[in-house]
């Protein structure tokens, strides 16, 4: 992979921790409603999946996703403002953090209830393929969405339909505090794909470089008309659970030291001479000063005006306000 | 004008919309070289191909996600769910994606599909073939939920409800599907949101929908022969209600009847009664009385179903209790 490619997938991987810990001091504060998941640990499978992604594609985030929204072409302010719950989020403040879809940028929204939107993905695949486009609809779920129904008829049915739907499994291990191996027949996801025929491929996804070849290579086989693609990255979430830690002592070392998706992009570009040491100094102090001005941006912007609380109900017709 | 079947009245109106626009599409178990369980889409796979007329397998959840997404991109998808029993398989689909959808991403995506579904009971298909499914639907905002109870008006909302922006649950009770009536040739729609006045009377109002209309259109002919007038409303679109024809016509007679198939608890007929209650208390000379299906799953054996399911004598036996009252 050229350098230039590499410098620009880490610029994104602290696109999206710069904007989950800004996220994350934020909601400490009490300025950030409901829930958090953060994509912390997880940043190079998102600079891997929007390297490949164009516009004109439809993307499902999953919940840890909030920095591939940015990555893929929205202002980060409008992101971060909807994670606020302001007037000023792309959806006004009333889809929050697991409903900040973008249609202008191809992003469909994510669906809290985890599954679902792969069935919503086959829909969009087939719809772009009767209309001869040659987009593709990726769909970003992780490893807690094997045990759905959807997660089944919808990998039978893409692969039944040929349908040009890219997979993005990102297992980091555990659906809350449940270990993937102890819920499901296999811990090793992509088997499950196997068993549907789709071409099917596990990554290190904590390998920004290998995570982004492969992503690429299976955007491209899609593209060429042959069918879903089924991709497994395998990472770690550093979010515990609500209550704090659960996880051994030496797994949280391993990933968030030995194997942290950052120490391993720098050492990559140190080995193979792409950047030195304050070339990436730079680049992580210039992402973390602009996510701040979209934080600013967010605490500065006012709520919803409350006639948005009964908007957009149904199209066309008006509901009972209070 | 042309006499043809609820069924006929149907398959006409999806031949219509189909061939006219390309984005109108159809999927569901059964649909295609079969033409689906009651033949509502028979001779469409011929006519337009297995692209367009799509079989899928028994993956309810799927056939309702894949319409939502391809109706996202533009397209206007018809699935069918065989039987309105099977309709807990894919409620999520329905509940949390396709009705809130256009409201929580505040307008920047709709999903205007219409959900062809067999609804209703009374000829011993038991508990998993035989229910009146609208009460499970009532409360989800964003969703619209349409009944007809002629073939004109089956075929004319279909249309409608094809054209509308929004997410629509179209029920087709099994009952009628071999009714004959006048249906209009060519296309035409039939309003949503529009009750229609199916006979018109001054001394009670039935409200009704789908066969239960039916049923209190026979009960009015019958009850003319003791000079009771009897005005029967058809609410055809069953969510968002209208409540303005209901409420008109019972400030008219004074007194109401509510008939509906589904469980009486929590239904259509709770919703539909109540609003009565709240906005015509006024003009009402006795309370209003529902004539619903009652509190328990349907049997197999037919006898027994007939205890379950009201008929044409329960709304009858409440017509002449609240003219009693």
């Amino acid at each position: 992979m050229d350098g230039n490619t590499v410098l620009e997938l880490y610029r994104k991987m602290w696109v999206v921790r710069a904007f989950e810990q800004g996220l994350e001091r934020e909601f400490k504060k009490g300025n950030v409603p409901g829930m958090l998941h953060t994509g912390l640990g997880q940043e190079a499978v998102q600079a891997a999946i929007a390297n490949s992604l164009r516009k004109t594609d439809a993307f499902f985030p999953d919940h840890r996703a909030h920095g591939l929204l940015v990555l893929a072409g929205t202002p980060g302010e409008k992101i971060m403002a909807e994670l606020f719950g302001k007037a000023t989020g792309v959806c006004s403040g009333k889809g929050g953090s697991l409903h900040s879809a973008d249609p202008s940028v191809g992003n469909f929204g994510d669906n809290a209830v985890e599954g679902s939107m792969m069935a919503t993905a086959l829909g969009v695949g087939l719809a772009y393929k009767m209309q001869k486009r040659d987009d593709l609809a990726a769909v970003i779920v992780g490893d807690g969405t094997a045990g759905r129904g959807e997660w089944h008829e919808s990998l039978n049915l893409a692969a039944t339909w040929k349908l040009p739907v890219l997979y993005c499994c990102v297992n980091n291990g555990y659906a809350i505090s449940t270990a993937v191996g102890d819920s499901h027949a296999t811990a090793e996801l992509y088997e499950f794909a196997c068993a549907y025929k789709m071409q099917s491929v596990q990554v290190d996804g904590n390998d920004v470089v290998e995570a982004a070849r492969v992503t690429a290579e299976a955007v491209d086989w899609i593209r060429q008309g042959k069918g879903p693609f089924f991709i497994e990255y395998k990472t770690w979430r550093w979010q515990g659970i609500f209550s704090g830690e659960f996880r051994p002592a030496e797994e949280i070392r391993y990933w968030k030291e030995e194997h942290e998706p950052m120490k391993l992009a720098r050492d990559y570009m140190v080995k193979n001479h792409i950047a030195d040491d304050a070339v990436l100094e730079q680049i992580k102090a210039e992402v973390e000063a602009q996510v701040e001005t979209w934080i600013t941006f967010a605490l500065e912007s006012p709520p919803p005006d409350l006639s948005k609380a009964t908007a957009n109900v149904y199209v066309g017709w008006e509901v009972e306000t209070r | 004008m042309k006499r043809m079947s609820f069924v006929q009245a149907l398959n006409d109106a999806l031949d219509i919309m189909m061939a006219e626009d390309e984005r109108v599409f159809l999927l569901g178990e059964d649909i295609g070289h079969m033409g689906g369980d009651f033949g509502v889409t028979r001779g469409l796979f011929t006519k337009y191909g297995g692209e367009r007329v799509r079989d899928t397998p028994l993956s309810e959840a799927a056939i309702i996600g894949t319409a939502v997404g391809a109706a996202m991109v533009g397209m206007r998808p018809v699935p069918e769910i065989m039987f309105a029993d099977f309709l807990g398989t894919c409620y999520d689909q329905i509940v949390n994606n396709a009705a809130k959808m256009h409201y929580m991403f505040d307008g920047q995506f709709k999903a205007p599909i219409v959900i062809r579904t067999a609804a209703g009971g009374g000829f011993g298909g038991g508990p998993h073939h035989s229910q009146s499914v609208e009460g499970w639907f009532m409360n989800v905002p964003g969703l619209v939920i349409v009944g007809p109870s002629t073939p004109q008006d089956a075929k004319g909302m279909l249309i409608a409800c094809i054209e509308n922006d929004n997410p629509v649950l179209f029920l087709e009770h099994k009952a009628l599907y071999r009714v004959r009536g006048d249906v209009d040739e060519g296309k035409f729609s039939v309003p949503l949101r529009k009750a229609h006045i199916a006979r018109e009377g001054t001394d009670v109002t039935i409200v009704a929908s789908m066969k239960m209309t039916h049923e209190a259109l026979a009960a009015a002919e019958e009850l003319a022969a003791e000079n009771i007038s009897v005005e029967v409303v058809d609410l055809r679109t069953l969510r968002p209600w209208d409540t303005q024809t209901v409420l008109e016509s019972v400030a008219k007679t004074g007194r109401a009847i509510v008939a509906n198939e589904a469980p009486k608890m929590g239904g259509l007929g709770s919703d539909v009664s109540a609003t009565i209650a709240e906005e015509c208390f006024s003009h009402l000379k006795a309370p209003v009385k529902r004539v619903c299906g009652l509190d328990t799953p349907i049997p197999f054996s037919v006898p027994l179903e007939k205890v379950i399911l009201p008929n044409k004598d329960d709304i009858k036996k409440a017509v002449q209790d609240t003219l009693a009252h």
